[in-house]
Parts: structure tokens; sequence; C-alpha cells
């Protein structure tokens, strides 16, 4: 797990040196970066790729969350007490609010994590799938790979999983699905 | 649901979306005939499934730099990580527990970026090192420079307590307890420039205020980093330190000192009493500008209010204007101000710089007394040439030198404690408590040497036998009753507690 990590890091720092700042780069090209950088030397020390690719995809579900979280905290005016920064300021923070988080398409991560959870209760495969394909960027081959089915199989279960997440995070689902009747 | 239905619910779902569309809901019904539960699921998650639209069909995008984050519980060398608790271009600040010593420290990242560039890392180094030395209370403390492969760390003082710019955001500071405050960061940067550590970026942000009142200043010489070269190293767009606290001469990149710190400090104290920045109306671009335009002048920045002056000496364009160091700063808050303060000439301070009329008038009578001392142990020099010649032989040699030599250091020092009091009046304090100790060695002296003399000649029928000792005595009484007196008056009003001179 450190090891994914810090490569994840890795790469993300060349990533912001070369790259305007605030470009987003899909989860995809980031874990197979990472999994290329570390397949020529470190390889054995995983179990394959699979083993690889579902740490990453659990790492960058973290990471999202976490940013996802501090996001909302700064917007909050903070929690009981904060450390600063040299550079925070004013007019960066003001920049971070005016940064359009929810763009057309784009996902509330914690509502989506929070849900993904409640899913994990009740169905620890499906969410499984669901955190391989959105966070790791995973192809249905791949999940199907991690999971060790079908690509038939997970298509199907992601079909299901999406629409239980998306009634999940409209609201739709808490009395009917989480709780025992 | 129980875990049946769910699996019944599952099949359902999963075998109706194999059907043609239209025919789904029918094939729902079908087989959830018996489970009005199943169904009615099974029919909202259909509904839902065929107006899903794109949702998470793109997979999660990231920001790299949202890469650098330690997810709470990583742990990285012996520091536990425990929640984020700041960010910004330079780094991430974590609340992390350092599993050794088992206390919570702010642990600061710093952008790899940085961290990769060796030129960096040794100035990291040498700047966590200097900052380390520094003691006071009011400082932060640092606790390690951690380098971690790629990592680099800064470990310090965990402070519970808010910014200065969340009390500033509230509103003006009363002028007690910001000056108060600002006596505290004074503080902070004489101890810091003493250990030869700059701060660089002084600003509300990087000053707390824990819940007890007490204030620290963090983040002391990390700043040292910026500059052109971390410019290209760091994110570019992304602001580096902070323009509107910066003196002309930083913004301009010339060599910084201690200076800098003043101007950031003048800024954070006239923001402190307005509640606004000094220099500026609107947004940051046009305080930079005007700050280093106003280069050399400080015409254009019109300070009203208490401490008016004392901020306004900070904000000179020019380094050599400015109060030369934070203990200046520190004189001056201490001394002139608090009579003015306590007195309540109420919130249009801007005179309150000078001492204030009692102040002044019973330290005239001090340098009265001292100049006027100067002169009559200066004068006894005629005296003392004749008594020379009455005593004769090495006597009358050695009680002649004897007293000129106590009468050179009396007076010389008496009369630089006048020129200072007169010229620069606020090292008189400094200077007075350095000379006072020597200035009553050579009182001493000087009466017993003329007592001496005055034994010496032997001869009671000259005048001078008389007058030496009754000089002697003048002296004493003097030094002794008079002057305890006039030096009490003249400094217990600044605040200063003086043994006599």
């Amino acid at each position: 797990m450190p090891l994914v990590y810090d490569e994840l890091r890795r790469i993300a720092a060349g990533y912001v040196r070369g790259e305007r700042p605030g470009q987003t780069i899909q989860a995809t090209a980031l874990v197979n970066e990472a999994f290329v950088r570390l397949a020529g030397e470190r390889a054995r020390q995983f179990n394959g790729r699979t083993h690889f690719l579902a740490i990453a995809a659990l790492s960058m579900r973290q990471i999202l969350v976490q940013r996802a979280r501090s996001r909302n905290a700064i917007k909050r005016g903070g929690g009981p007490q904060r450390v600063t920064l040299d550079d925070i300021n004013v007019a960066n923070v003001e920049a971070g609010f005016s940064r359009p988080e929810l763009a057309p398409g784009d996902v509330d991560i914690l509502a989506l994590d929070e849900a993904l959870s409640r899913l994990a209760a009740l169905d620890a495969e499906l969410a499984k799938v669901v955190e391989l394909r959105y966070f790791g960027g995973l192809t249905v081959e791949e999940v199907a790979d991690v999971m060790g089915t079908s690509p038939a199989t997970v298509k199907r279960q992601w079909a299901l999983a999406r629409a239980w997440l998306k009634r999940a995070i409209e609201g739709g689902v808490t009395d009917t699905t989480a709780e025992p009747s | 649901m129980t875990p049946k239905q769910w699996e019944r619910l599952k099949n359902v779902f999963q075998d109706a979306l194999e059907q043609p569309a239209p025919a789904r809901r029918a094939f729902i019904a079908e087989r959830c005939a018996d489970d009005v539960i199943v169904l009615r699921e099974a029919e909202a998650l259909l509904a839902t499934h065929e107006t899903a639209g794109t949702f998470l069909d793109e997979p999660a995008r990231v920001d790299p730099a949202d890469l650098e984050t330690l997810v709470p519980g990583t742990v990285i060398g012996s520091y536990k990580v425990l929640d984020e608790i700041g960010r910004g271009g330079m780094g991430v600040v974590y609340l992390a527990e350092d599993t050794r010593l088992g206390r919570r420290v702010a642990l600061k990242s710093l952008p790899s970026t940085l961290a990769m560039h060796p030129d960096m890392r040794q100035r990291l180094r040498r700047e966590a090192r200097a900052a380390a030395t520094i003691s006071h209370p009011a400082v932060a403390v640092v606790y390690a420079l951690e380098e971690m492969g790629d990592h680099l760390f800064i470990a310090s003082e965990f402070v519970h307590g808010e910014t200065l710019r969340e009390e500033i955001g509230r509103g003006p500071i009363a002028p007690e307890r910001a000056r108060a405050i600002a006596l505290a960061i004074a503080g902070a940067l004489a101890a810091a420039h003493e250990a030869g550590v700059i701060h660089r970026d002084l600003k509300p942000e990087n000053v707390l205020i824990k819940p007890d009142g007490g204030v620290k200043v963090v983040d002391f010489g990390i700043a040292q980093i910026e500059g052109p070269e971390a410019t290209r190293l760091t994110r570019a767009g992304s602001m580096l330190g902070t323009p509107a606290y910066m003196a002309p001469e930083q913004l301009l990149g010339q060599t910084v000192d201690g200076r800098a710190d003043i101007y950031a400090w003048g800024i954070v104290f006239s923001e402190m009493l307005s509640g606004m920045h000094p220099l500026q109306r609107g947004p940051h671009g046009a305080s930079l500008r005007r700050g280093v335009e106003g280069r050399g002048r400080t015409n254009d920045v019109h300070l009203t209010g208490p401490f008016a002056t004392v901020i306004a000496r900070c904000l000179h364009g020019d380094p050599a204007s400015r109060y030369p160091n934070a203990k200046e700063l520190i004189s001056e808050l201490e001394s002139g101000l608090r009579p003015s303060l306590a007195s309540g000439s109420g919130p249009s301070l801007g005179t309150g710089l000078g001492p204030d009329p009692g102040s002044v008038r019973s330290r005239f009578w001090w340098e009265f007394h001292e100049a006027l001392t100067a002169l009559v142990y200066s004068a006894m020099v005629v005296p003392a040439w004749y008594t020379r010649g009455q005593i004769g032989g090495w006597q009358g040699r050695t009680f002649f030198i004897a007293l000129v030599a106590t009468v050179v250091v009396a007076t010389t020092a008496r009369l630089h404690l006048w020129f200072t009091s007169r010229f620069y009046p606020r090292e008189l304090e400094w200077v007075h408590q350095r000379s006072s100790r020597w200035i009553r060695i050579a009182d001493w002296l000087f009466a017993a040497t003329l007592i001496a003399g005055g034994i010496l000649i032997g001869d009671e029928h000259s005048p001078l036998a008389i007058v030496l000792p009754s000089v002697a005595v003048g002296a004493v009484v003097a030094f002794l009753l008079i002057e305890p007196v006039t030096t009490r008056d003249a400094f217990k009003r600044s605040g200063i507690e003086t043994s006599a001179v």
C-alpha cells in the first residue's frame, strides 16, 4: 500500500510540475502510469497486476475523499482549530471557493463515498466493482480480472450498483433498502 | 430488506436488463409478484437506471496536486497522520502524532517538487536548523526537519487556537489588546532575528491566538524557500508568499533582512487596529503595485488612529527609515505609549508617540540635575589644582590625579546620559542601566578624594580645607537624596524599574 501510494504521489508531482495547475487527469491514466513504473522494478512485490490495481483504486478513493473533505472544511470556515500555511491567503481561499466543484457530469465525491459504504454493507462485491471502475479507472475486463469473474458479470453488477448508488445519493434508498424490513 | 430479498432483487434487476427495454417493467412485475418490497425496489432501480445517463461512466478525475495529500492513518516515519489542518500552494499541514514521544505535532509537508530539488533541500535544512534554535514563548517550536525519501516534512509545535486572521475577521481589535498582540509578535521577531532567522512571511494567518490568549507566531523562515527558484519549481499560478505583507525590497527580490519583518509587523498591527489592510481597500494586486511604487516614500499611506506614527515608521519604503530592529518596536510600545493609553486620551492617539507631558516635565528636572552635577564636579578641578600646591609632593599629585579621574568618569557618564535623554530618548533606559553603577562608584570616589584632600592640606585656616569636605558632603547628599527622586520620577513613567543613579 505505501509503495503504490508513494508512486501515485510521485507521478502526481510530475504532473504538477509539467501541467497547468488545476488541470485534472483521469484516474485511469494515473493508475496505469503507476503500474508501468512499478512493474519494471517491483512487480514481484505485488500479487500480480490485479492486486496492484485493487490497491491503487482504494488509494485513489481515499485521496479523493480526503481532499473533498478538506475542501468542505475550508468552506465551513474550518474546524475547531487551524494551523496556517505560509501562503494560504484570502485570494487563494477565494479562488478555491469560486472553482466550480460540480461541473455537469461531476459527482459529489463525499456523497458517493458514503453511499458506496452503505452499498458495501449490503453487497461488498458490488461496492468493490464500483471502486475499481470509478476510482481506479479500470476497464470492465480489468475489473473482471481483479474480481475473478467474467466481464459479463461485471457489466451486470455495474448496472445495478450504478442505479442503486444514484438512488442512494438522491435520497431514495434509505428507507426501502438499507434497513431490513 | 433481508439478504435473501437483496439476492432476489439483484437477479431480477440484472435479468430485466437483458430484456428489451419496453418489456422490462412487465418482466419485473411478473417475477416479483409475491414480494412487494422487492418489486417496488426493482421498479425504482429500473427507473433510475433508465434516467441515469452517464452517471459514473467516466472514471474519477483527480487533480494531481491532490495526490500530495496524506490520508489520516498514514504513517510517515514515526509520525501518524491524524488530520489535515491546512493547505496551500506551499504544502499541506497535518495534525500528526509523533509516536516516539507520544506528542501531537503540526506536520508540514512540503511540495515534492521542492523536496526533490537539492539546493532547495539544503536551504530548507539550514533554515530549519536556525529556526529550531529560536526560543521564545511566542514562537511555535520547530522540532525537526524530516526527510523521508522524496518527502520533506517540518514537524513543529502543534498550536491549538485560531488565527489572527479569524480574529481580525470579526472586526477591529481594541487598541490595548492589539498592542499586547503586537508586542508579543515583536518579541517573537526579536528572538528570531537574534537567532539569525527572518520570518519573511509574517501575516495574520501566521499568528495563532491560543484559547488562553497566548500568541504564537508560526512558520518562521519557511518562506525562505520562496524566491525566483521556488516560484519556478512550484506550480505556476499559485501565489507564493503574500505580497500584501511584503516589504518593497522583498517584492523587488532584493536582499532582505529583519526590517522586512518590521514592515510586515506594521501592516499586521495596523490591520488589527482598523480591521483593514492599511495599503489597500481592494484586491491584493493593488497593494502589490502600490507597495513597489511607494518605495522610499510613505506619503501615500494615510494612517490615522492609535499608534499611527509607529506604524507609519514601520511602513517606510526605505528599510533604513524603519525601526532598525524588533527590540525598538518593543521599547516603543512599552515606553511612550502606555501613559497616554492609560490616561484614556481616546482612540485618536495619532500623536501618541511622543512622551506624555508629565514625563517630559519630570525628565527635565532629572536632566537638569545631571547637567548641574557635571558642571559642579568639573568646576572642582580648579580648587583641586590649588590644593595640590598646598599639599605638595607626591601626595598632592596623587590627590589631583585621583580627583580629575573621578570627575572625568562621573561627568562624562552624566553628560552622556543627558545627551542621550535629549537626542536619543529611546536608548535612554539602556544607557542608564549600563552606566548608573559606574556613576555611583565615581561619585563615592569623588567625595572620598575631596575629603582626603581636605585632610591632607593640614592647614585649618586654608579655605580649601573647608570647601573641599563641604563639597564632598554636598555631593553625597545630592547623589544619595536628590538624584534618586528625580531619577525615579523620570523613569517610573516609562515603566522601567531602575535603581536611582
